[in-house]
């Protein structure tokens, strides 16, 4: 025989239970616009019903349910597809800076245009043109001169805006590498929290989705794995534990540990010796060489950028590479071109009857303004003292026979025009090139990386918001289902209430009812 | 699949900026008339761009130097069409006064005139042609002829290496504009200052000589204007197909890398409905939600 009050406490429970299940509901409409809210759910489940079995238990037909409880408050999340969003995250980090920085180079470089270096050059070559046509002319001369400064201010400009860009990277290395570490130094102190509460039989469900959040933003920087170390006392089956995430390759071997149970490791980038390229990368005690460095992500991207060493020691890099062929441009032009003004005639020399060596192009970093080092030259480029100091420097004439060089003879001229459409080893590599060739082979093959970067960037920015989508259908609040809930659980309350004043009724037929 | 509200707004979103950035290529397009704005966009036209843009700017440069050959062919012409008749005019006097009919007086009037004609020729031997001596081929500073009793012809004259004065009209094509200086010989001042002697000392004997050696210099002087028109020929060839060039590399500049703007405009309209489409669309389903259905 069941007692007299039990349907009291079966509809308290019931209110109870349908409570705690509204409080949840009105935290999750609360938290509908929260980053990284997962929706929460109250897990219902029945009381054991009585009688329970026993040798003592009264015979009675049937057992008869006792109500509800509310078990836990867990967060509907999808472990997998966590990892998922991670991985494609990782990817999205490293297109997206790759193609902002490959876009700047672009944007620097500014061809094809009017007034890039292919147009400068263009206009350099015009004037040899008009003052091979026309080489007693002092305007013609005085042309060539202000183009060929336009030629190696451009040199310079591009050069010196480049570097720029380089070291605006460099800045961004020191800011990432902060910002890595203070998400690793929050991951640690949020496992050291988790550890604290989970143990008592709580689900610090909060913290599980601020550790979560962070876990996404590390991911932004590089590949990693995570697996999670249980905490032990009286945890529950659902308590995740503290997590333990690693810096992984693209081939899922572990780099380092970046957060274990007991803290976490600073992530440092090391540059060379000289400070003009990374070297290597180190977490805590361990040192990764930057060639044996391969985890996808941001932090790969921006060491790609700035520069790197590489197993030969030379150093590499989307700006590096650009500021070589810069030099490549700058150097080869330069001596050419002053190997065939230096063997022809200026009028001054047809007037002293001699053929001196005058240079046109010089490097303003030399003492005596020789051209000797292909390194950094870009930056260095400039015109002679000897064509500042006198138009009547640039040469014109053969050298070949000193007794009929004169003024009106414009075969060196002709051939300093020439000299833009010959082709020389530009790169060093013995590959001949017209200038123009080798300059449209450089911005194509950058072009040509650009593409694939934002072509990259937006698949990855597509993939990744697909897995966001798939998470956000599992785990963001929907607030028609929220109102759907509401109703269900106010209506379950009212019910309960409504079961309470009926058994109010009941005792009141007992109690008073019965009295005659 | 479970839908959320989040995931909606965030769709609509990310669909809304997806297009108004296919609006904005669009309408940049159209604006600038161009159809990529950085290389990325099509490495391949940016690349042919500046090959053709390098290429359209030989082209005008080369027409410029058309008309150097030009101001220089115009010149020696005028200045050779000058000599000749100079040269005429001296066979005339010389048939003249051959003849015994002429007096002592005639014969020292003609020998004046033909003393003004030689000054004449000097001048025009040492025609300057923006300021550069145009007869003496690339030695443009210093004159062909000095003046005298007969006037000297600088002794470089004959030195082949000065022979060429040029001009690029083509990637690798020279084309000489000058007269040869040896259009304008010591041979050729050496007859007139003989004649003018003879007439002077009223001789007669040895004119015939003279008079053939004076239409041999007179020949010569008509092979170089020969030569010249057909180099002017050349020059106006040259010239045509340089127009002609001029407007290939224009056109295929143009079709490189501008923008079909009938397309361009048809797309943005297109483009323009869609977004249109995806405003009114997303800002309806958004707003509403089971609250404004319960009482």
């Amino acid at each position: 025989m069941a007692s007299t009050f039990m349907g009291l406490e079966t509809a308290k429970r019931g209110l109870v239970a349908q409570q705690s299940a509204l409080y949840t509901t009105g935290n999750n409409i609360s938290n509908a616009n929260t980053l990284g809210y997962t929706r929460q759910r109250v897990d219902l489940q029945q009381t054991t019903s009585y009688p329970s079995v026993g040798t003592n238990a009264p015979k009675i037909a049937g057992q008869i349910g006792t109500g509800v409880e509310a078990t836990t408050v867990t967060r509907l999340r999808e472990g997998f597809l966590d990892t998922q969003y991670r991985s494609e995250n990782s990817k999205l980090g490293y297109w997206e800076n790759r193609s902002s920085a490959l876009s700047n180079l672009e944007t620097i470089m500014n061809e094809p245009s009017d007034s890039g270096l292919s147009a400068s050059m263009d206009s350099f070559w015009s004037s040899l043109q008009d003052f091979a046509s026309d080489p007693q002319n002092a305007g013609a001369r005085a042309v060539v001169r202000q183009r060929g400064i336009a030629v190696a201010d451009t040199f310079n400009y591009l050069y010196k805006t480049v570097s720029a860009e380089k070291s605006n990277v460099e800045n961004e290395i020191g800011v990432s590498e902060k910002a890595v570490n203070t998400i690793l130094s929050q991951l640690d102190a949020l496992n050291q929290q988790i550890a604290a509460v989970e143990p008592n039989g709580y689900l610090p469900n909060d913290l599980y989705d601020k550790r979560d959040s962070l876990l996404d933003d590390l991911s932004t920087y590089a590949k990693i794995k995570v697996s999670y170390e249980s905490t032990g006392g009286n945890g529950l089956a659902q308590a995740e534990g503290k997590a333990i995430v690693s810096l992984v390759n693209d081939d899922g071997t572990e780099v380092a540990k970046l957060v274990d149970a007991n803290g976490y490791n600073e992530l440092n980038v090391n540059k060379n010796t000289a400070e003009t390229a990374v070297a290597s990368i180190s977490v805590g005690g361990t040192t990764v060489d930057i060639n044996n460095f391969d985890s996808t992500g941001k932090l790969k991207s921006i060491v790609e950028s700035y520069g790197y060493q590489d197993s030969n020691g030379d150093i590499k890099g989307i700006y590096n590479d650009m500021l070589a062929e810069l030099d490549n441009l700058a150097y080869t032009f330069a001596t050419q071109f002053n190997a065939v003004h230096e063997a022809g005639m200026s009028p001054n020399e047809i007037a002293a009857g001699a053929d001196s060596v005058i240079s046109f192009f010089a490097d303003s970093k030399s003492a005596d303004g020789s051209i000797t080092s292909r390194d950094g030259f870009a930056s260095r480029i400039t015109i002679s003292d000897a064509i500042t100091n006198s138009l009547d420097n640039i040469a014109n004439a053969s050298g070949t026979n000193l007794s009929s060089a004169t003024l009106g003879d414009a075969t060196v001229a002709t051939a300093l025009a020439e000299i833009i459409n010959n082709k020389y080893d530009y790169g060093d590599n013995s590959e001949q090139a017209t200038f123009r060739n080798y300059f449209e082979g450089v911005i194509g093959s950058m072009a040509v990386s650009a593409q694939e970067a934002s072509k990259m960037f937006s698949n990855s920015t597509t993939l990744q918001q697909t897995v966001e989508n798939k998470r956000m259908s599992v785990s963001s609040v929907s607030l028609d289902e929220e109102m759907t809930n509401m109703i269900q659980y106010q209506q379950a309350y009212n019910a309960s209430a409504r079961m309470i004043s009926l058994t109010d009724e009941l005792l009141d037929t007992i109690i008073n009812g019965l009295r005659r | 699949m479970r839908v959320t509200q989040s995931m909606v707004s965030a769709n609509s979103l990310r669909n809304i900026s997806s297009s108004f950035n296919k609006l904005n290529d669009l309408s940049n397009q159209v604006s600038s008339g161009k159809k990529i704005t950085k290389p990325s966009d099509d490495p391949v036209v940016a690349m042919k761009g500046m090959f053709y843009r390098s290429n359209l700017s030989e082209v005008e440069q080369y027409q410029r130097n058309l008309s150097e050959g030009y101001l220089w062919m115009d010149n020696s012409e005028a200045s050779l069409e000058q000599a000749n008749e100079g040269l005429q005019r001296i066979r005339e006097l010389l048939v003249k006064g051959k003849n015994d009919t002429n007096s002592e007086a005639e014969r020292t009037a003609i020998a004046q005139e033909i003393e003004e004609i030689k000054k004449d020729l000097v001048t025009v031997a040492n025609t300057k042609v923006n300021g550069k001596y145009a007869f003496h081929g690339t030695d443009i500073s210093t004159p062909l002829v000095t003046d005298g009793d007969p006037p000297q012809v600088a002794a470089n004259a004959t030195d082949p290496s000065i022979d060429n004065y040029t001009v690029q009209v083509s990637s690798g094509i020279n084309l000489k504009i000058n007269v040869s200086p040896t259009a304008f010989s010591q041979e050729m001042f050496d007859v007139v200052q003989g004649i003018q002697e003879k007439m002077e000392n009223n001789a007669t004997d040895g004119l015939d000589d003279l008079l053939s050696r004076l239409d041999t210099v007179t020949n010569n002087l008509t092979t170089e204007r020969s030569e010249l028109g057909a180099r002017y020929n050349r020059l106006e060839l040259v010239e045509t197909r340089l127009d002609s060039q001029e407007v290939l590399a224009n056109k295929v500049l143009s079709d490189n890398e501008d923008v079909d703007m009938e397309k361009a405009i048809t797309n943005l309209s297109v483009q323009e409905s869609v977004h249109n489409a995806a405003l009114s669309v997303a800002a309806k389903i958004i707003q509403t939600s089971l609250i404004d259905f319960l009482r």
